[in-house]
């Protein structure tokens, strides 16, 4: 496995977790492409615009950027999902999945149309970093490890339980005082900016940026993740993005065979571990504690 | 009379072209225990809904102290004061019986996300408190063997007596208990009467209860209210209420002699 294919498994365990965290609220959101977009694009742009983020002409960039970077990629992400929650957190189930698909396109189209992103092409370039695939490793883990971190905090504070207790009874939740619209939109930006840090990461990873990045397929893919893992505990998400970005590579010997047999297991998944490969009763048999 | 706690004033309700409530009004005092009977469909759910803020109302006002809170959400009122329990029981079943407490009790104390992530010492006080009053809830209610289990995993009487304990961990001064004694057996209902007297001597409550079972009601109540198709038809004490010629009638139908 090289590590490439890691790198790419860890910022699809980074999706999966953004996907996890509106669903851990009981909400169906779909939107994560979309700020993963968001932010890659802001990184894209900043990066081979802005002198003052002192990329080199031989493109290569200093560390303190990168990191900047997924600071304002994640606050963007963040701002807009403030903005767009407001609004379409009004909506239960299925339309709120609707409605994140369509703010997924209306980002798509905004970056294929606007004079400064690059059109189709996108935006190529992109300095990095780190002169190795290599080099990516250790921020997307260090990403995932505080991403992990905090949903593992999350459980045993009142934010956290207000999240599960919305996801079993939202009623029953505002009649013992918690203020579900807030508690929902909470989990939605927070969702938001982790996506947006990794669309940064990513912009520089990958090398060019374009409208493709967040796409409704994207939508699919990352919501496969959390239902093959599970979405009951934070390490299903992660489980779910590593192997699932991972099996297409993997197959790559079989042929064309491969899609199928990835479809298969996005099929069968769900048919022979109905709660996702990662739950709660599993942890607690090889950890002996609850997560 | 002092300062009403609770009070309607000509509170409608309308579904589409029914009429769920007409234009009812009372008031219920402080510490007091009041009973809300009538037969099905007579409204008294959605009376409750209406004053936990569950359900719109049409028009007509609650007022909270004399202050009116008919347009406030469910969460501010339950901040306010009222909490409530729900006819068909309304757990959260995928978390364990002491986590459905320490969510109700997150706001007693209040701590802050921040100290929360960072595990700060203001957050584990908190916790600490929380957890302190969740034990001493599930030990008044008789849960405490039971604190590890999922709630959707509980028998049925254990399940009412939690919703009632998460209700009181949001420590209300006014407890709306929708049919609490249903499907239980007499001598359960009686010991579930006692308990409501109990729970109202140590938490200072006020309550309102809904319930079918009559007799205990009449034990129970210093004053109620009778619905019947969303009007208030009568109100009194239990004495006045079983000889109103008006309640018996909706009850039996037609005039007795």
């Amino acid at each position: 496995m090289d590590n490439g294919l890691l790198v790419q498994m860890l910022l699809g365990a980074l999706l999966g977790v953004s996907v996890y965290l509106p669903l851990a609220a009981g909400q169906l959101s779909l939107a994560t492409p979309a700020f993963y977009a968001v932010g890659g694009t802001l990184a894209a742009l900043l990066s081979t615009r802005w002198s003052l983020l002192g990329a080199t002409p031989e493109g290569s960039l200093p560390l303190p950027s990168l990191g900047l970077e997924l600071v304002l990629g994640g606050a963007l992400a963040g701002s807009l999902a403030l903005l767009v929650g407001t609004l379409v957190l009004r909506l239960r189930g299925i339309y709120l999945a609707i409605a994140t698909i369509a703010l997924v396109e209306i980002v798509r189209v905004a970056i294929l149309n606007l004079p400064f992103t690059g059109g189709a092409v996108g935006i190529f370039g992109i300095p990095q970093p780190f002169a190795e695939a290599s080099g990516y490793l250790l921020p997307a883990l260090a990403l995932l490890a505080l991403a992990g971190w905090g949903c593992q905090r999350l459980e045993v504070m009142p934010l956290g339980r207000a999240m599960a207790a919305i996801r079993d009874d939202e009623l029953a939740a505002s009649c013992i005082g918690i203020n579900t619209t807030r508690v929902k939109l909470t989990a939605f930006v927070l969702s938001a900016v982790l996506a947006g840090s990794t669309g940064a990461l990513a912009a520089h990873f990958l090398n060019t940026w374009n409208a493709r990045q967040g796409s409704f397929d994207a939508s699919i893919t990352t919501l496969a993740f959390v239902i093959l893992g599970g979405s009951r505990t934070w390490l299903g998400p992660v489980v779910g993005g590593l192997l699932l970005t991972a099996l297409p590579e993997l197959l790559r010997p079989v042929g064309d065979v491969r899609l199928v047999l990835f479809g298969l297991v996005i099929l069968l998944g769900p048919v022979l571990a109905p709660r996702g490969l990662i739950t709660p009763a599993l942890l607690e048999r090889l950890g002996g504690r609850r997560p | 009379m002092s300062r009403p706690l609770l009070e309607v004033r000509e509170l409608t309700c309308r579904f589409g072209g029914l009429v769920a409530l007409d234009r009812v009004s009372f008031a219920v005092q402080p510490g007091e225990i009041f009973g809300l009977i009538g037969p099905n469909g007579a409204g008294k759910t959605t009376l409750f809904n209406l004053i936990s803020g569950v359900t719109p109302a049409t028009s007509g006002e609650v007022l909270w102290r004399s202050e009116p809170i008919t347009g406030l959400p469910p969460y501010r009122r339950n901040r306010l004061g009222v909490a409530r329990t729900f006819q068909n029981l309304r757990l959260f079943d995928g978390l364990s019986v002491l986590d459905n407490l320490l969510v109700a009790l997150q706001r007693q104390p209040r701590s802050s996300t921040l100290a929360g992530l960072l595990n700060g010492a203001d957050h584990r006080r908190a916790e600490q408190q929380r957890l302190e009053q969740a034990w001493q809830l599930l030990e008044e209610l008789g849960l405490t063997a039971l604190a590890e289990r999922d709630a959707g995993t509980l028998a049925y009487g254990d399940r009412r007596r939690l919703e009632i304990a998460r209700a009181l961990a949001t420590r209300p001064e006014l407890l709306l208990l929708d049919e609490p004694a249903a499907g239980m057996n007499p001598s359960e209902k009686d010991s579930l009467c006692d308990l409501i007297g109990e729970l109202r001597q140590r938490h200072q409550l006020t309550v309102m209860v809904i319930e079918h079972h009559v007799p205990l009601l009449m034990r129970l109540c210093e004053r109620m209210a009778v619905l019947d198709f969303g009007v208030r038809i009568a109100l009194g004490t239990p004495e006045q209420i079983r000889h109103d010629p008006k309640v018996i009638e909706a009850y039996l139908g037609g005039a007795v002699a």
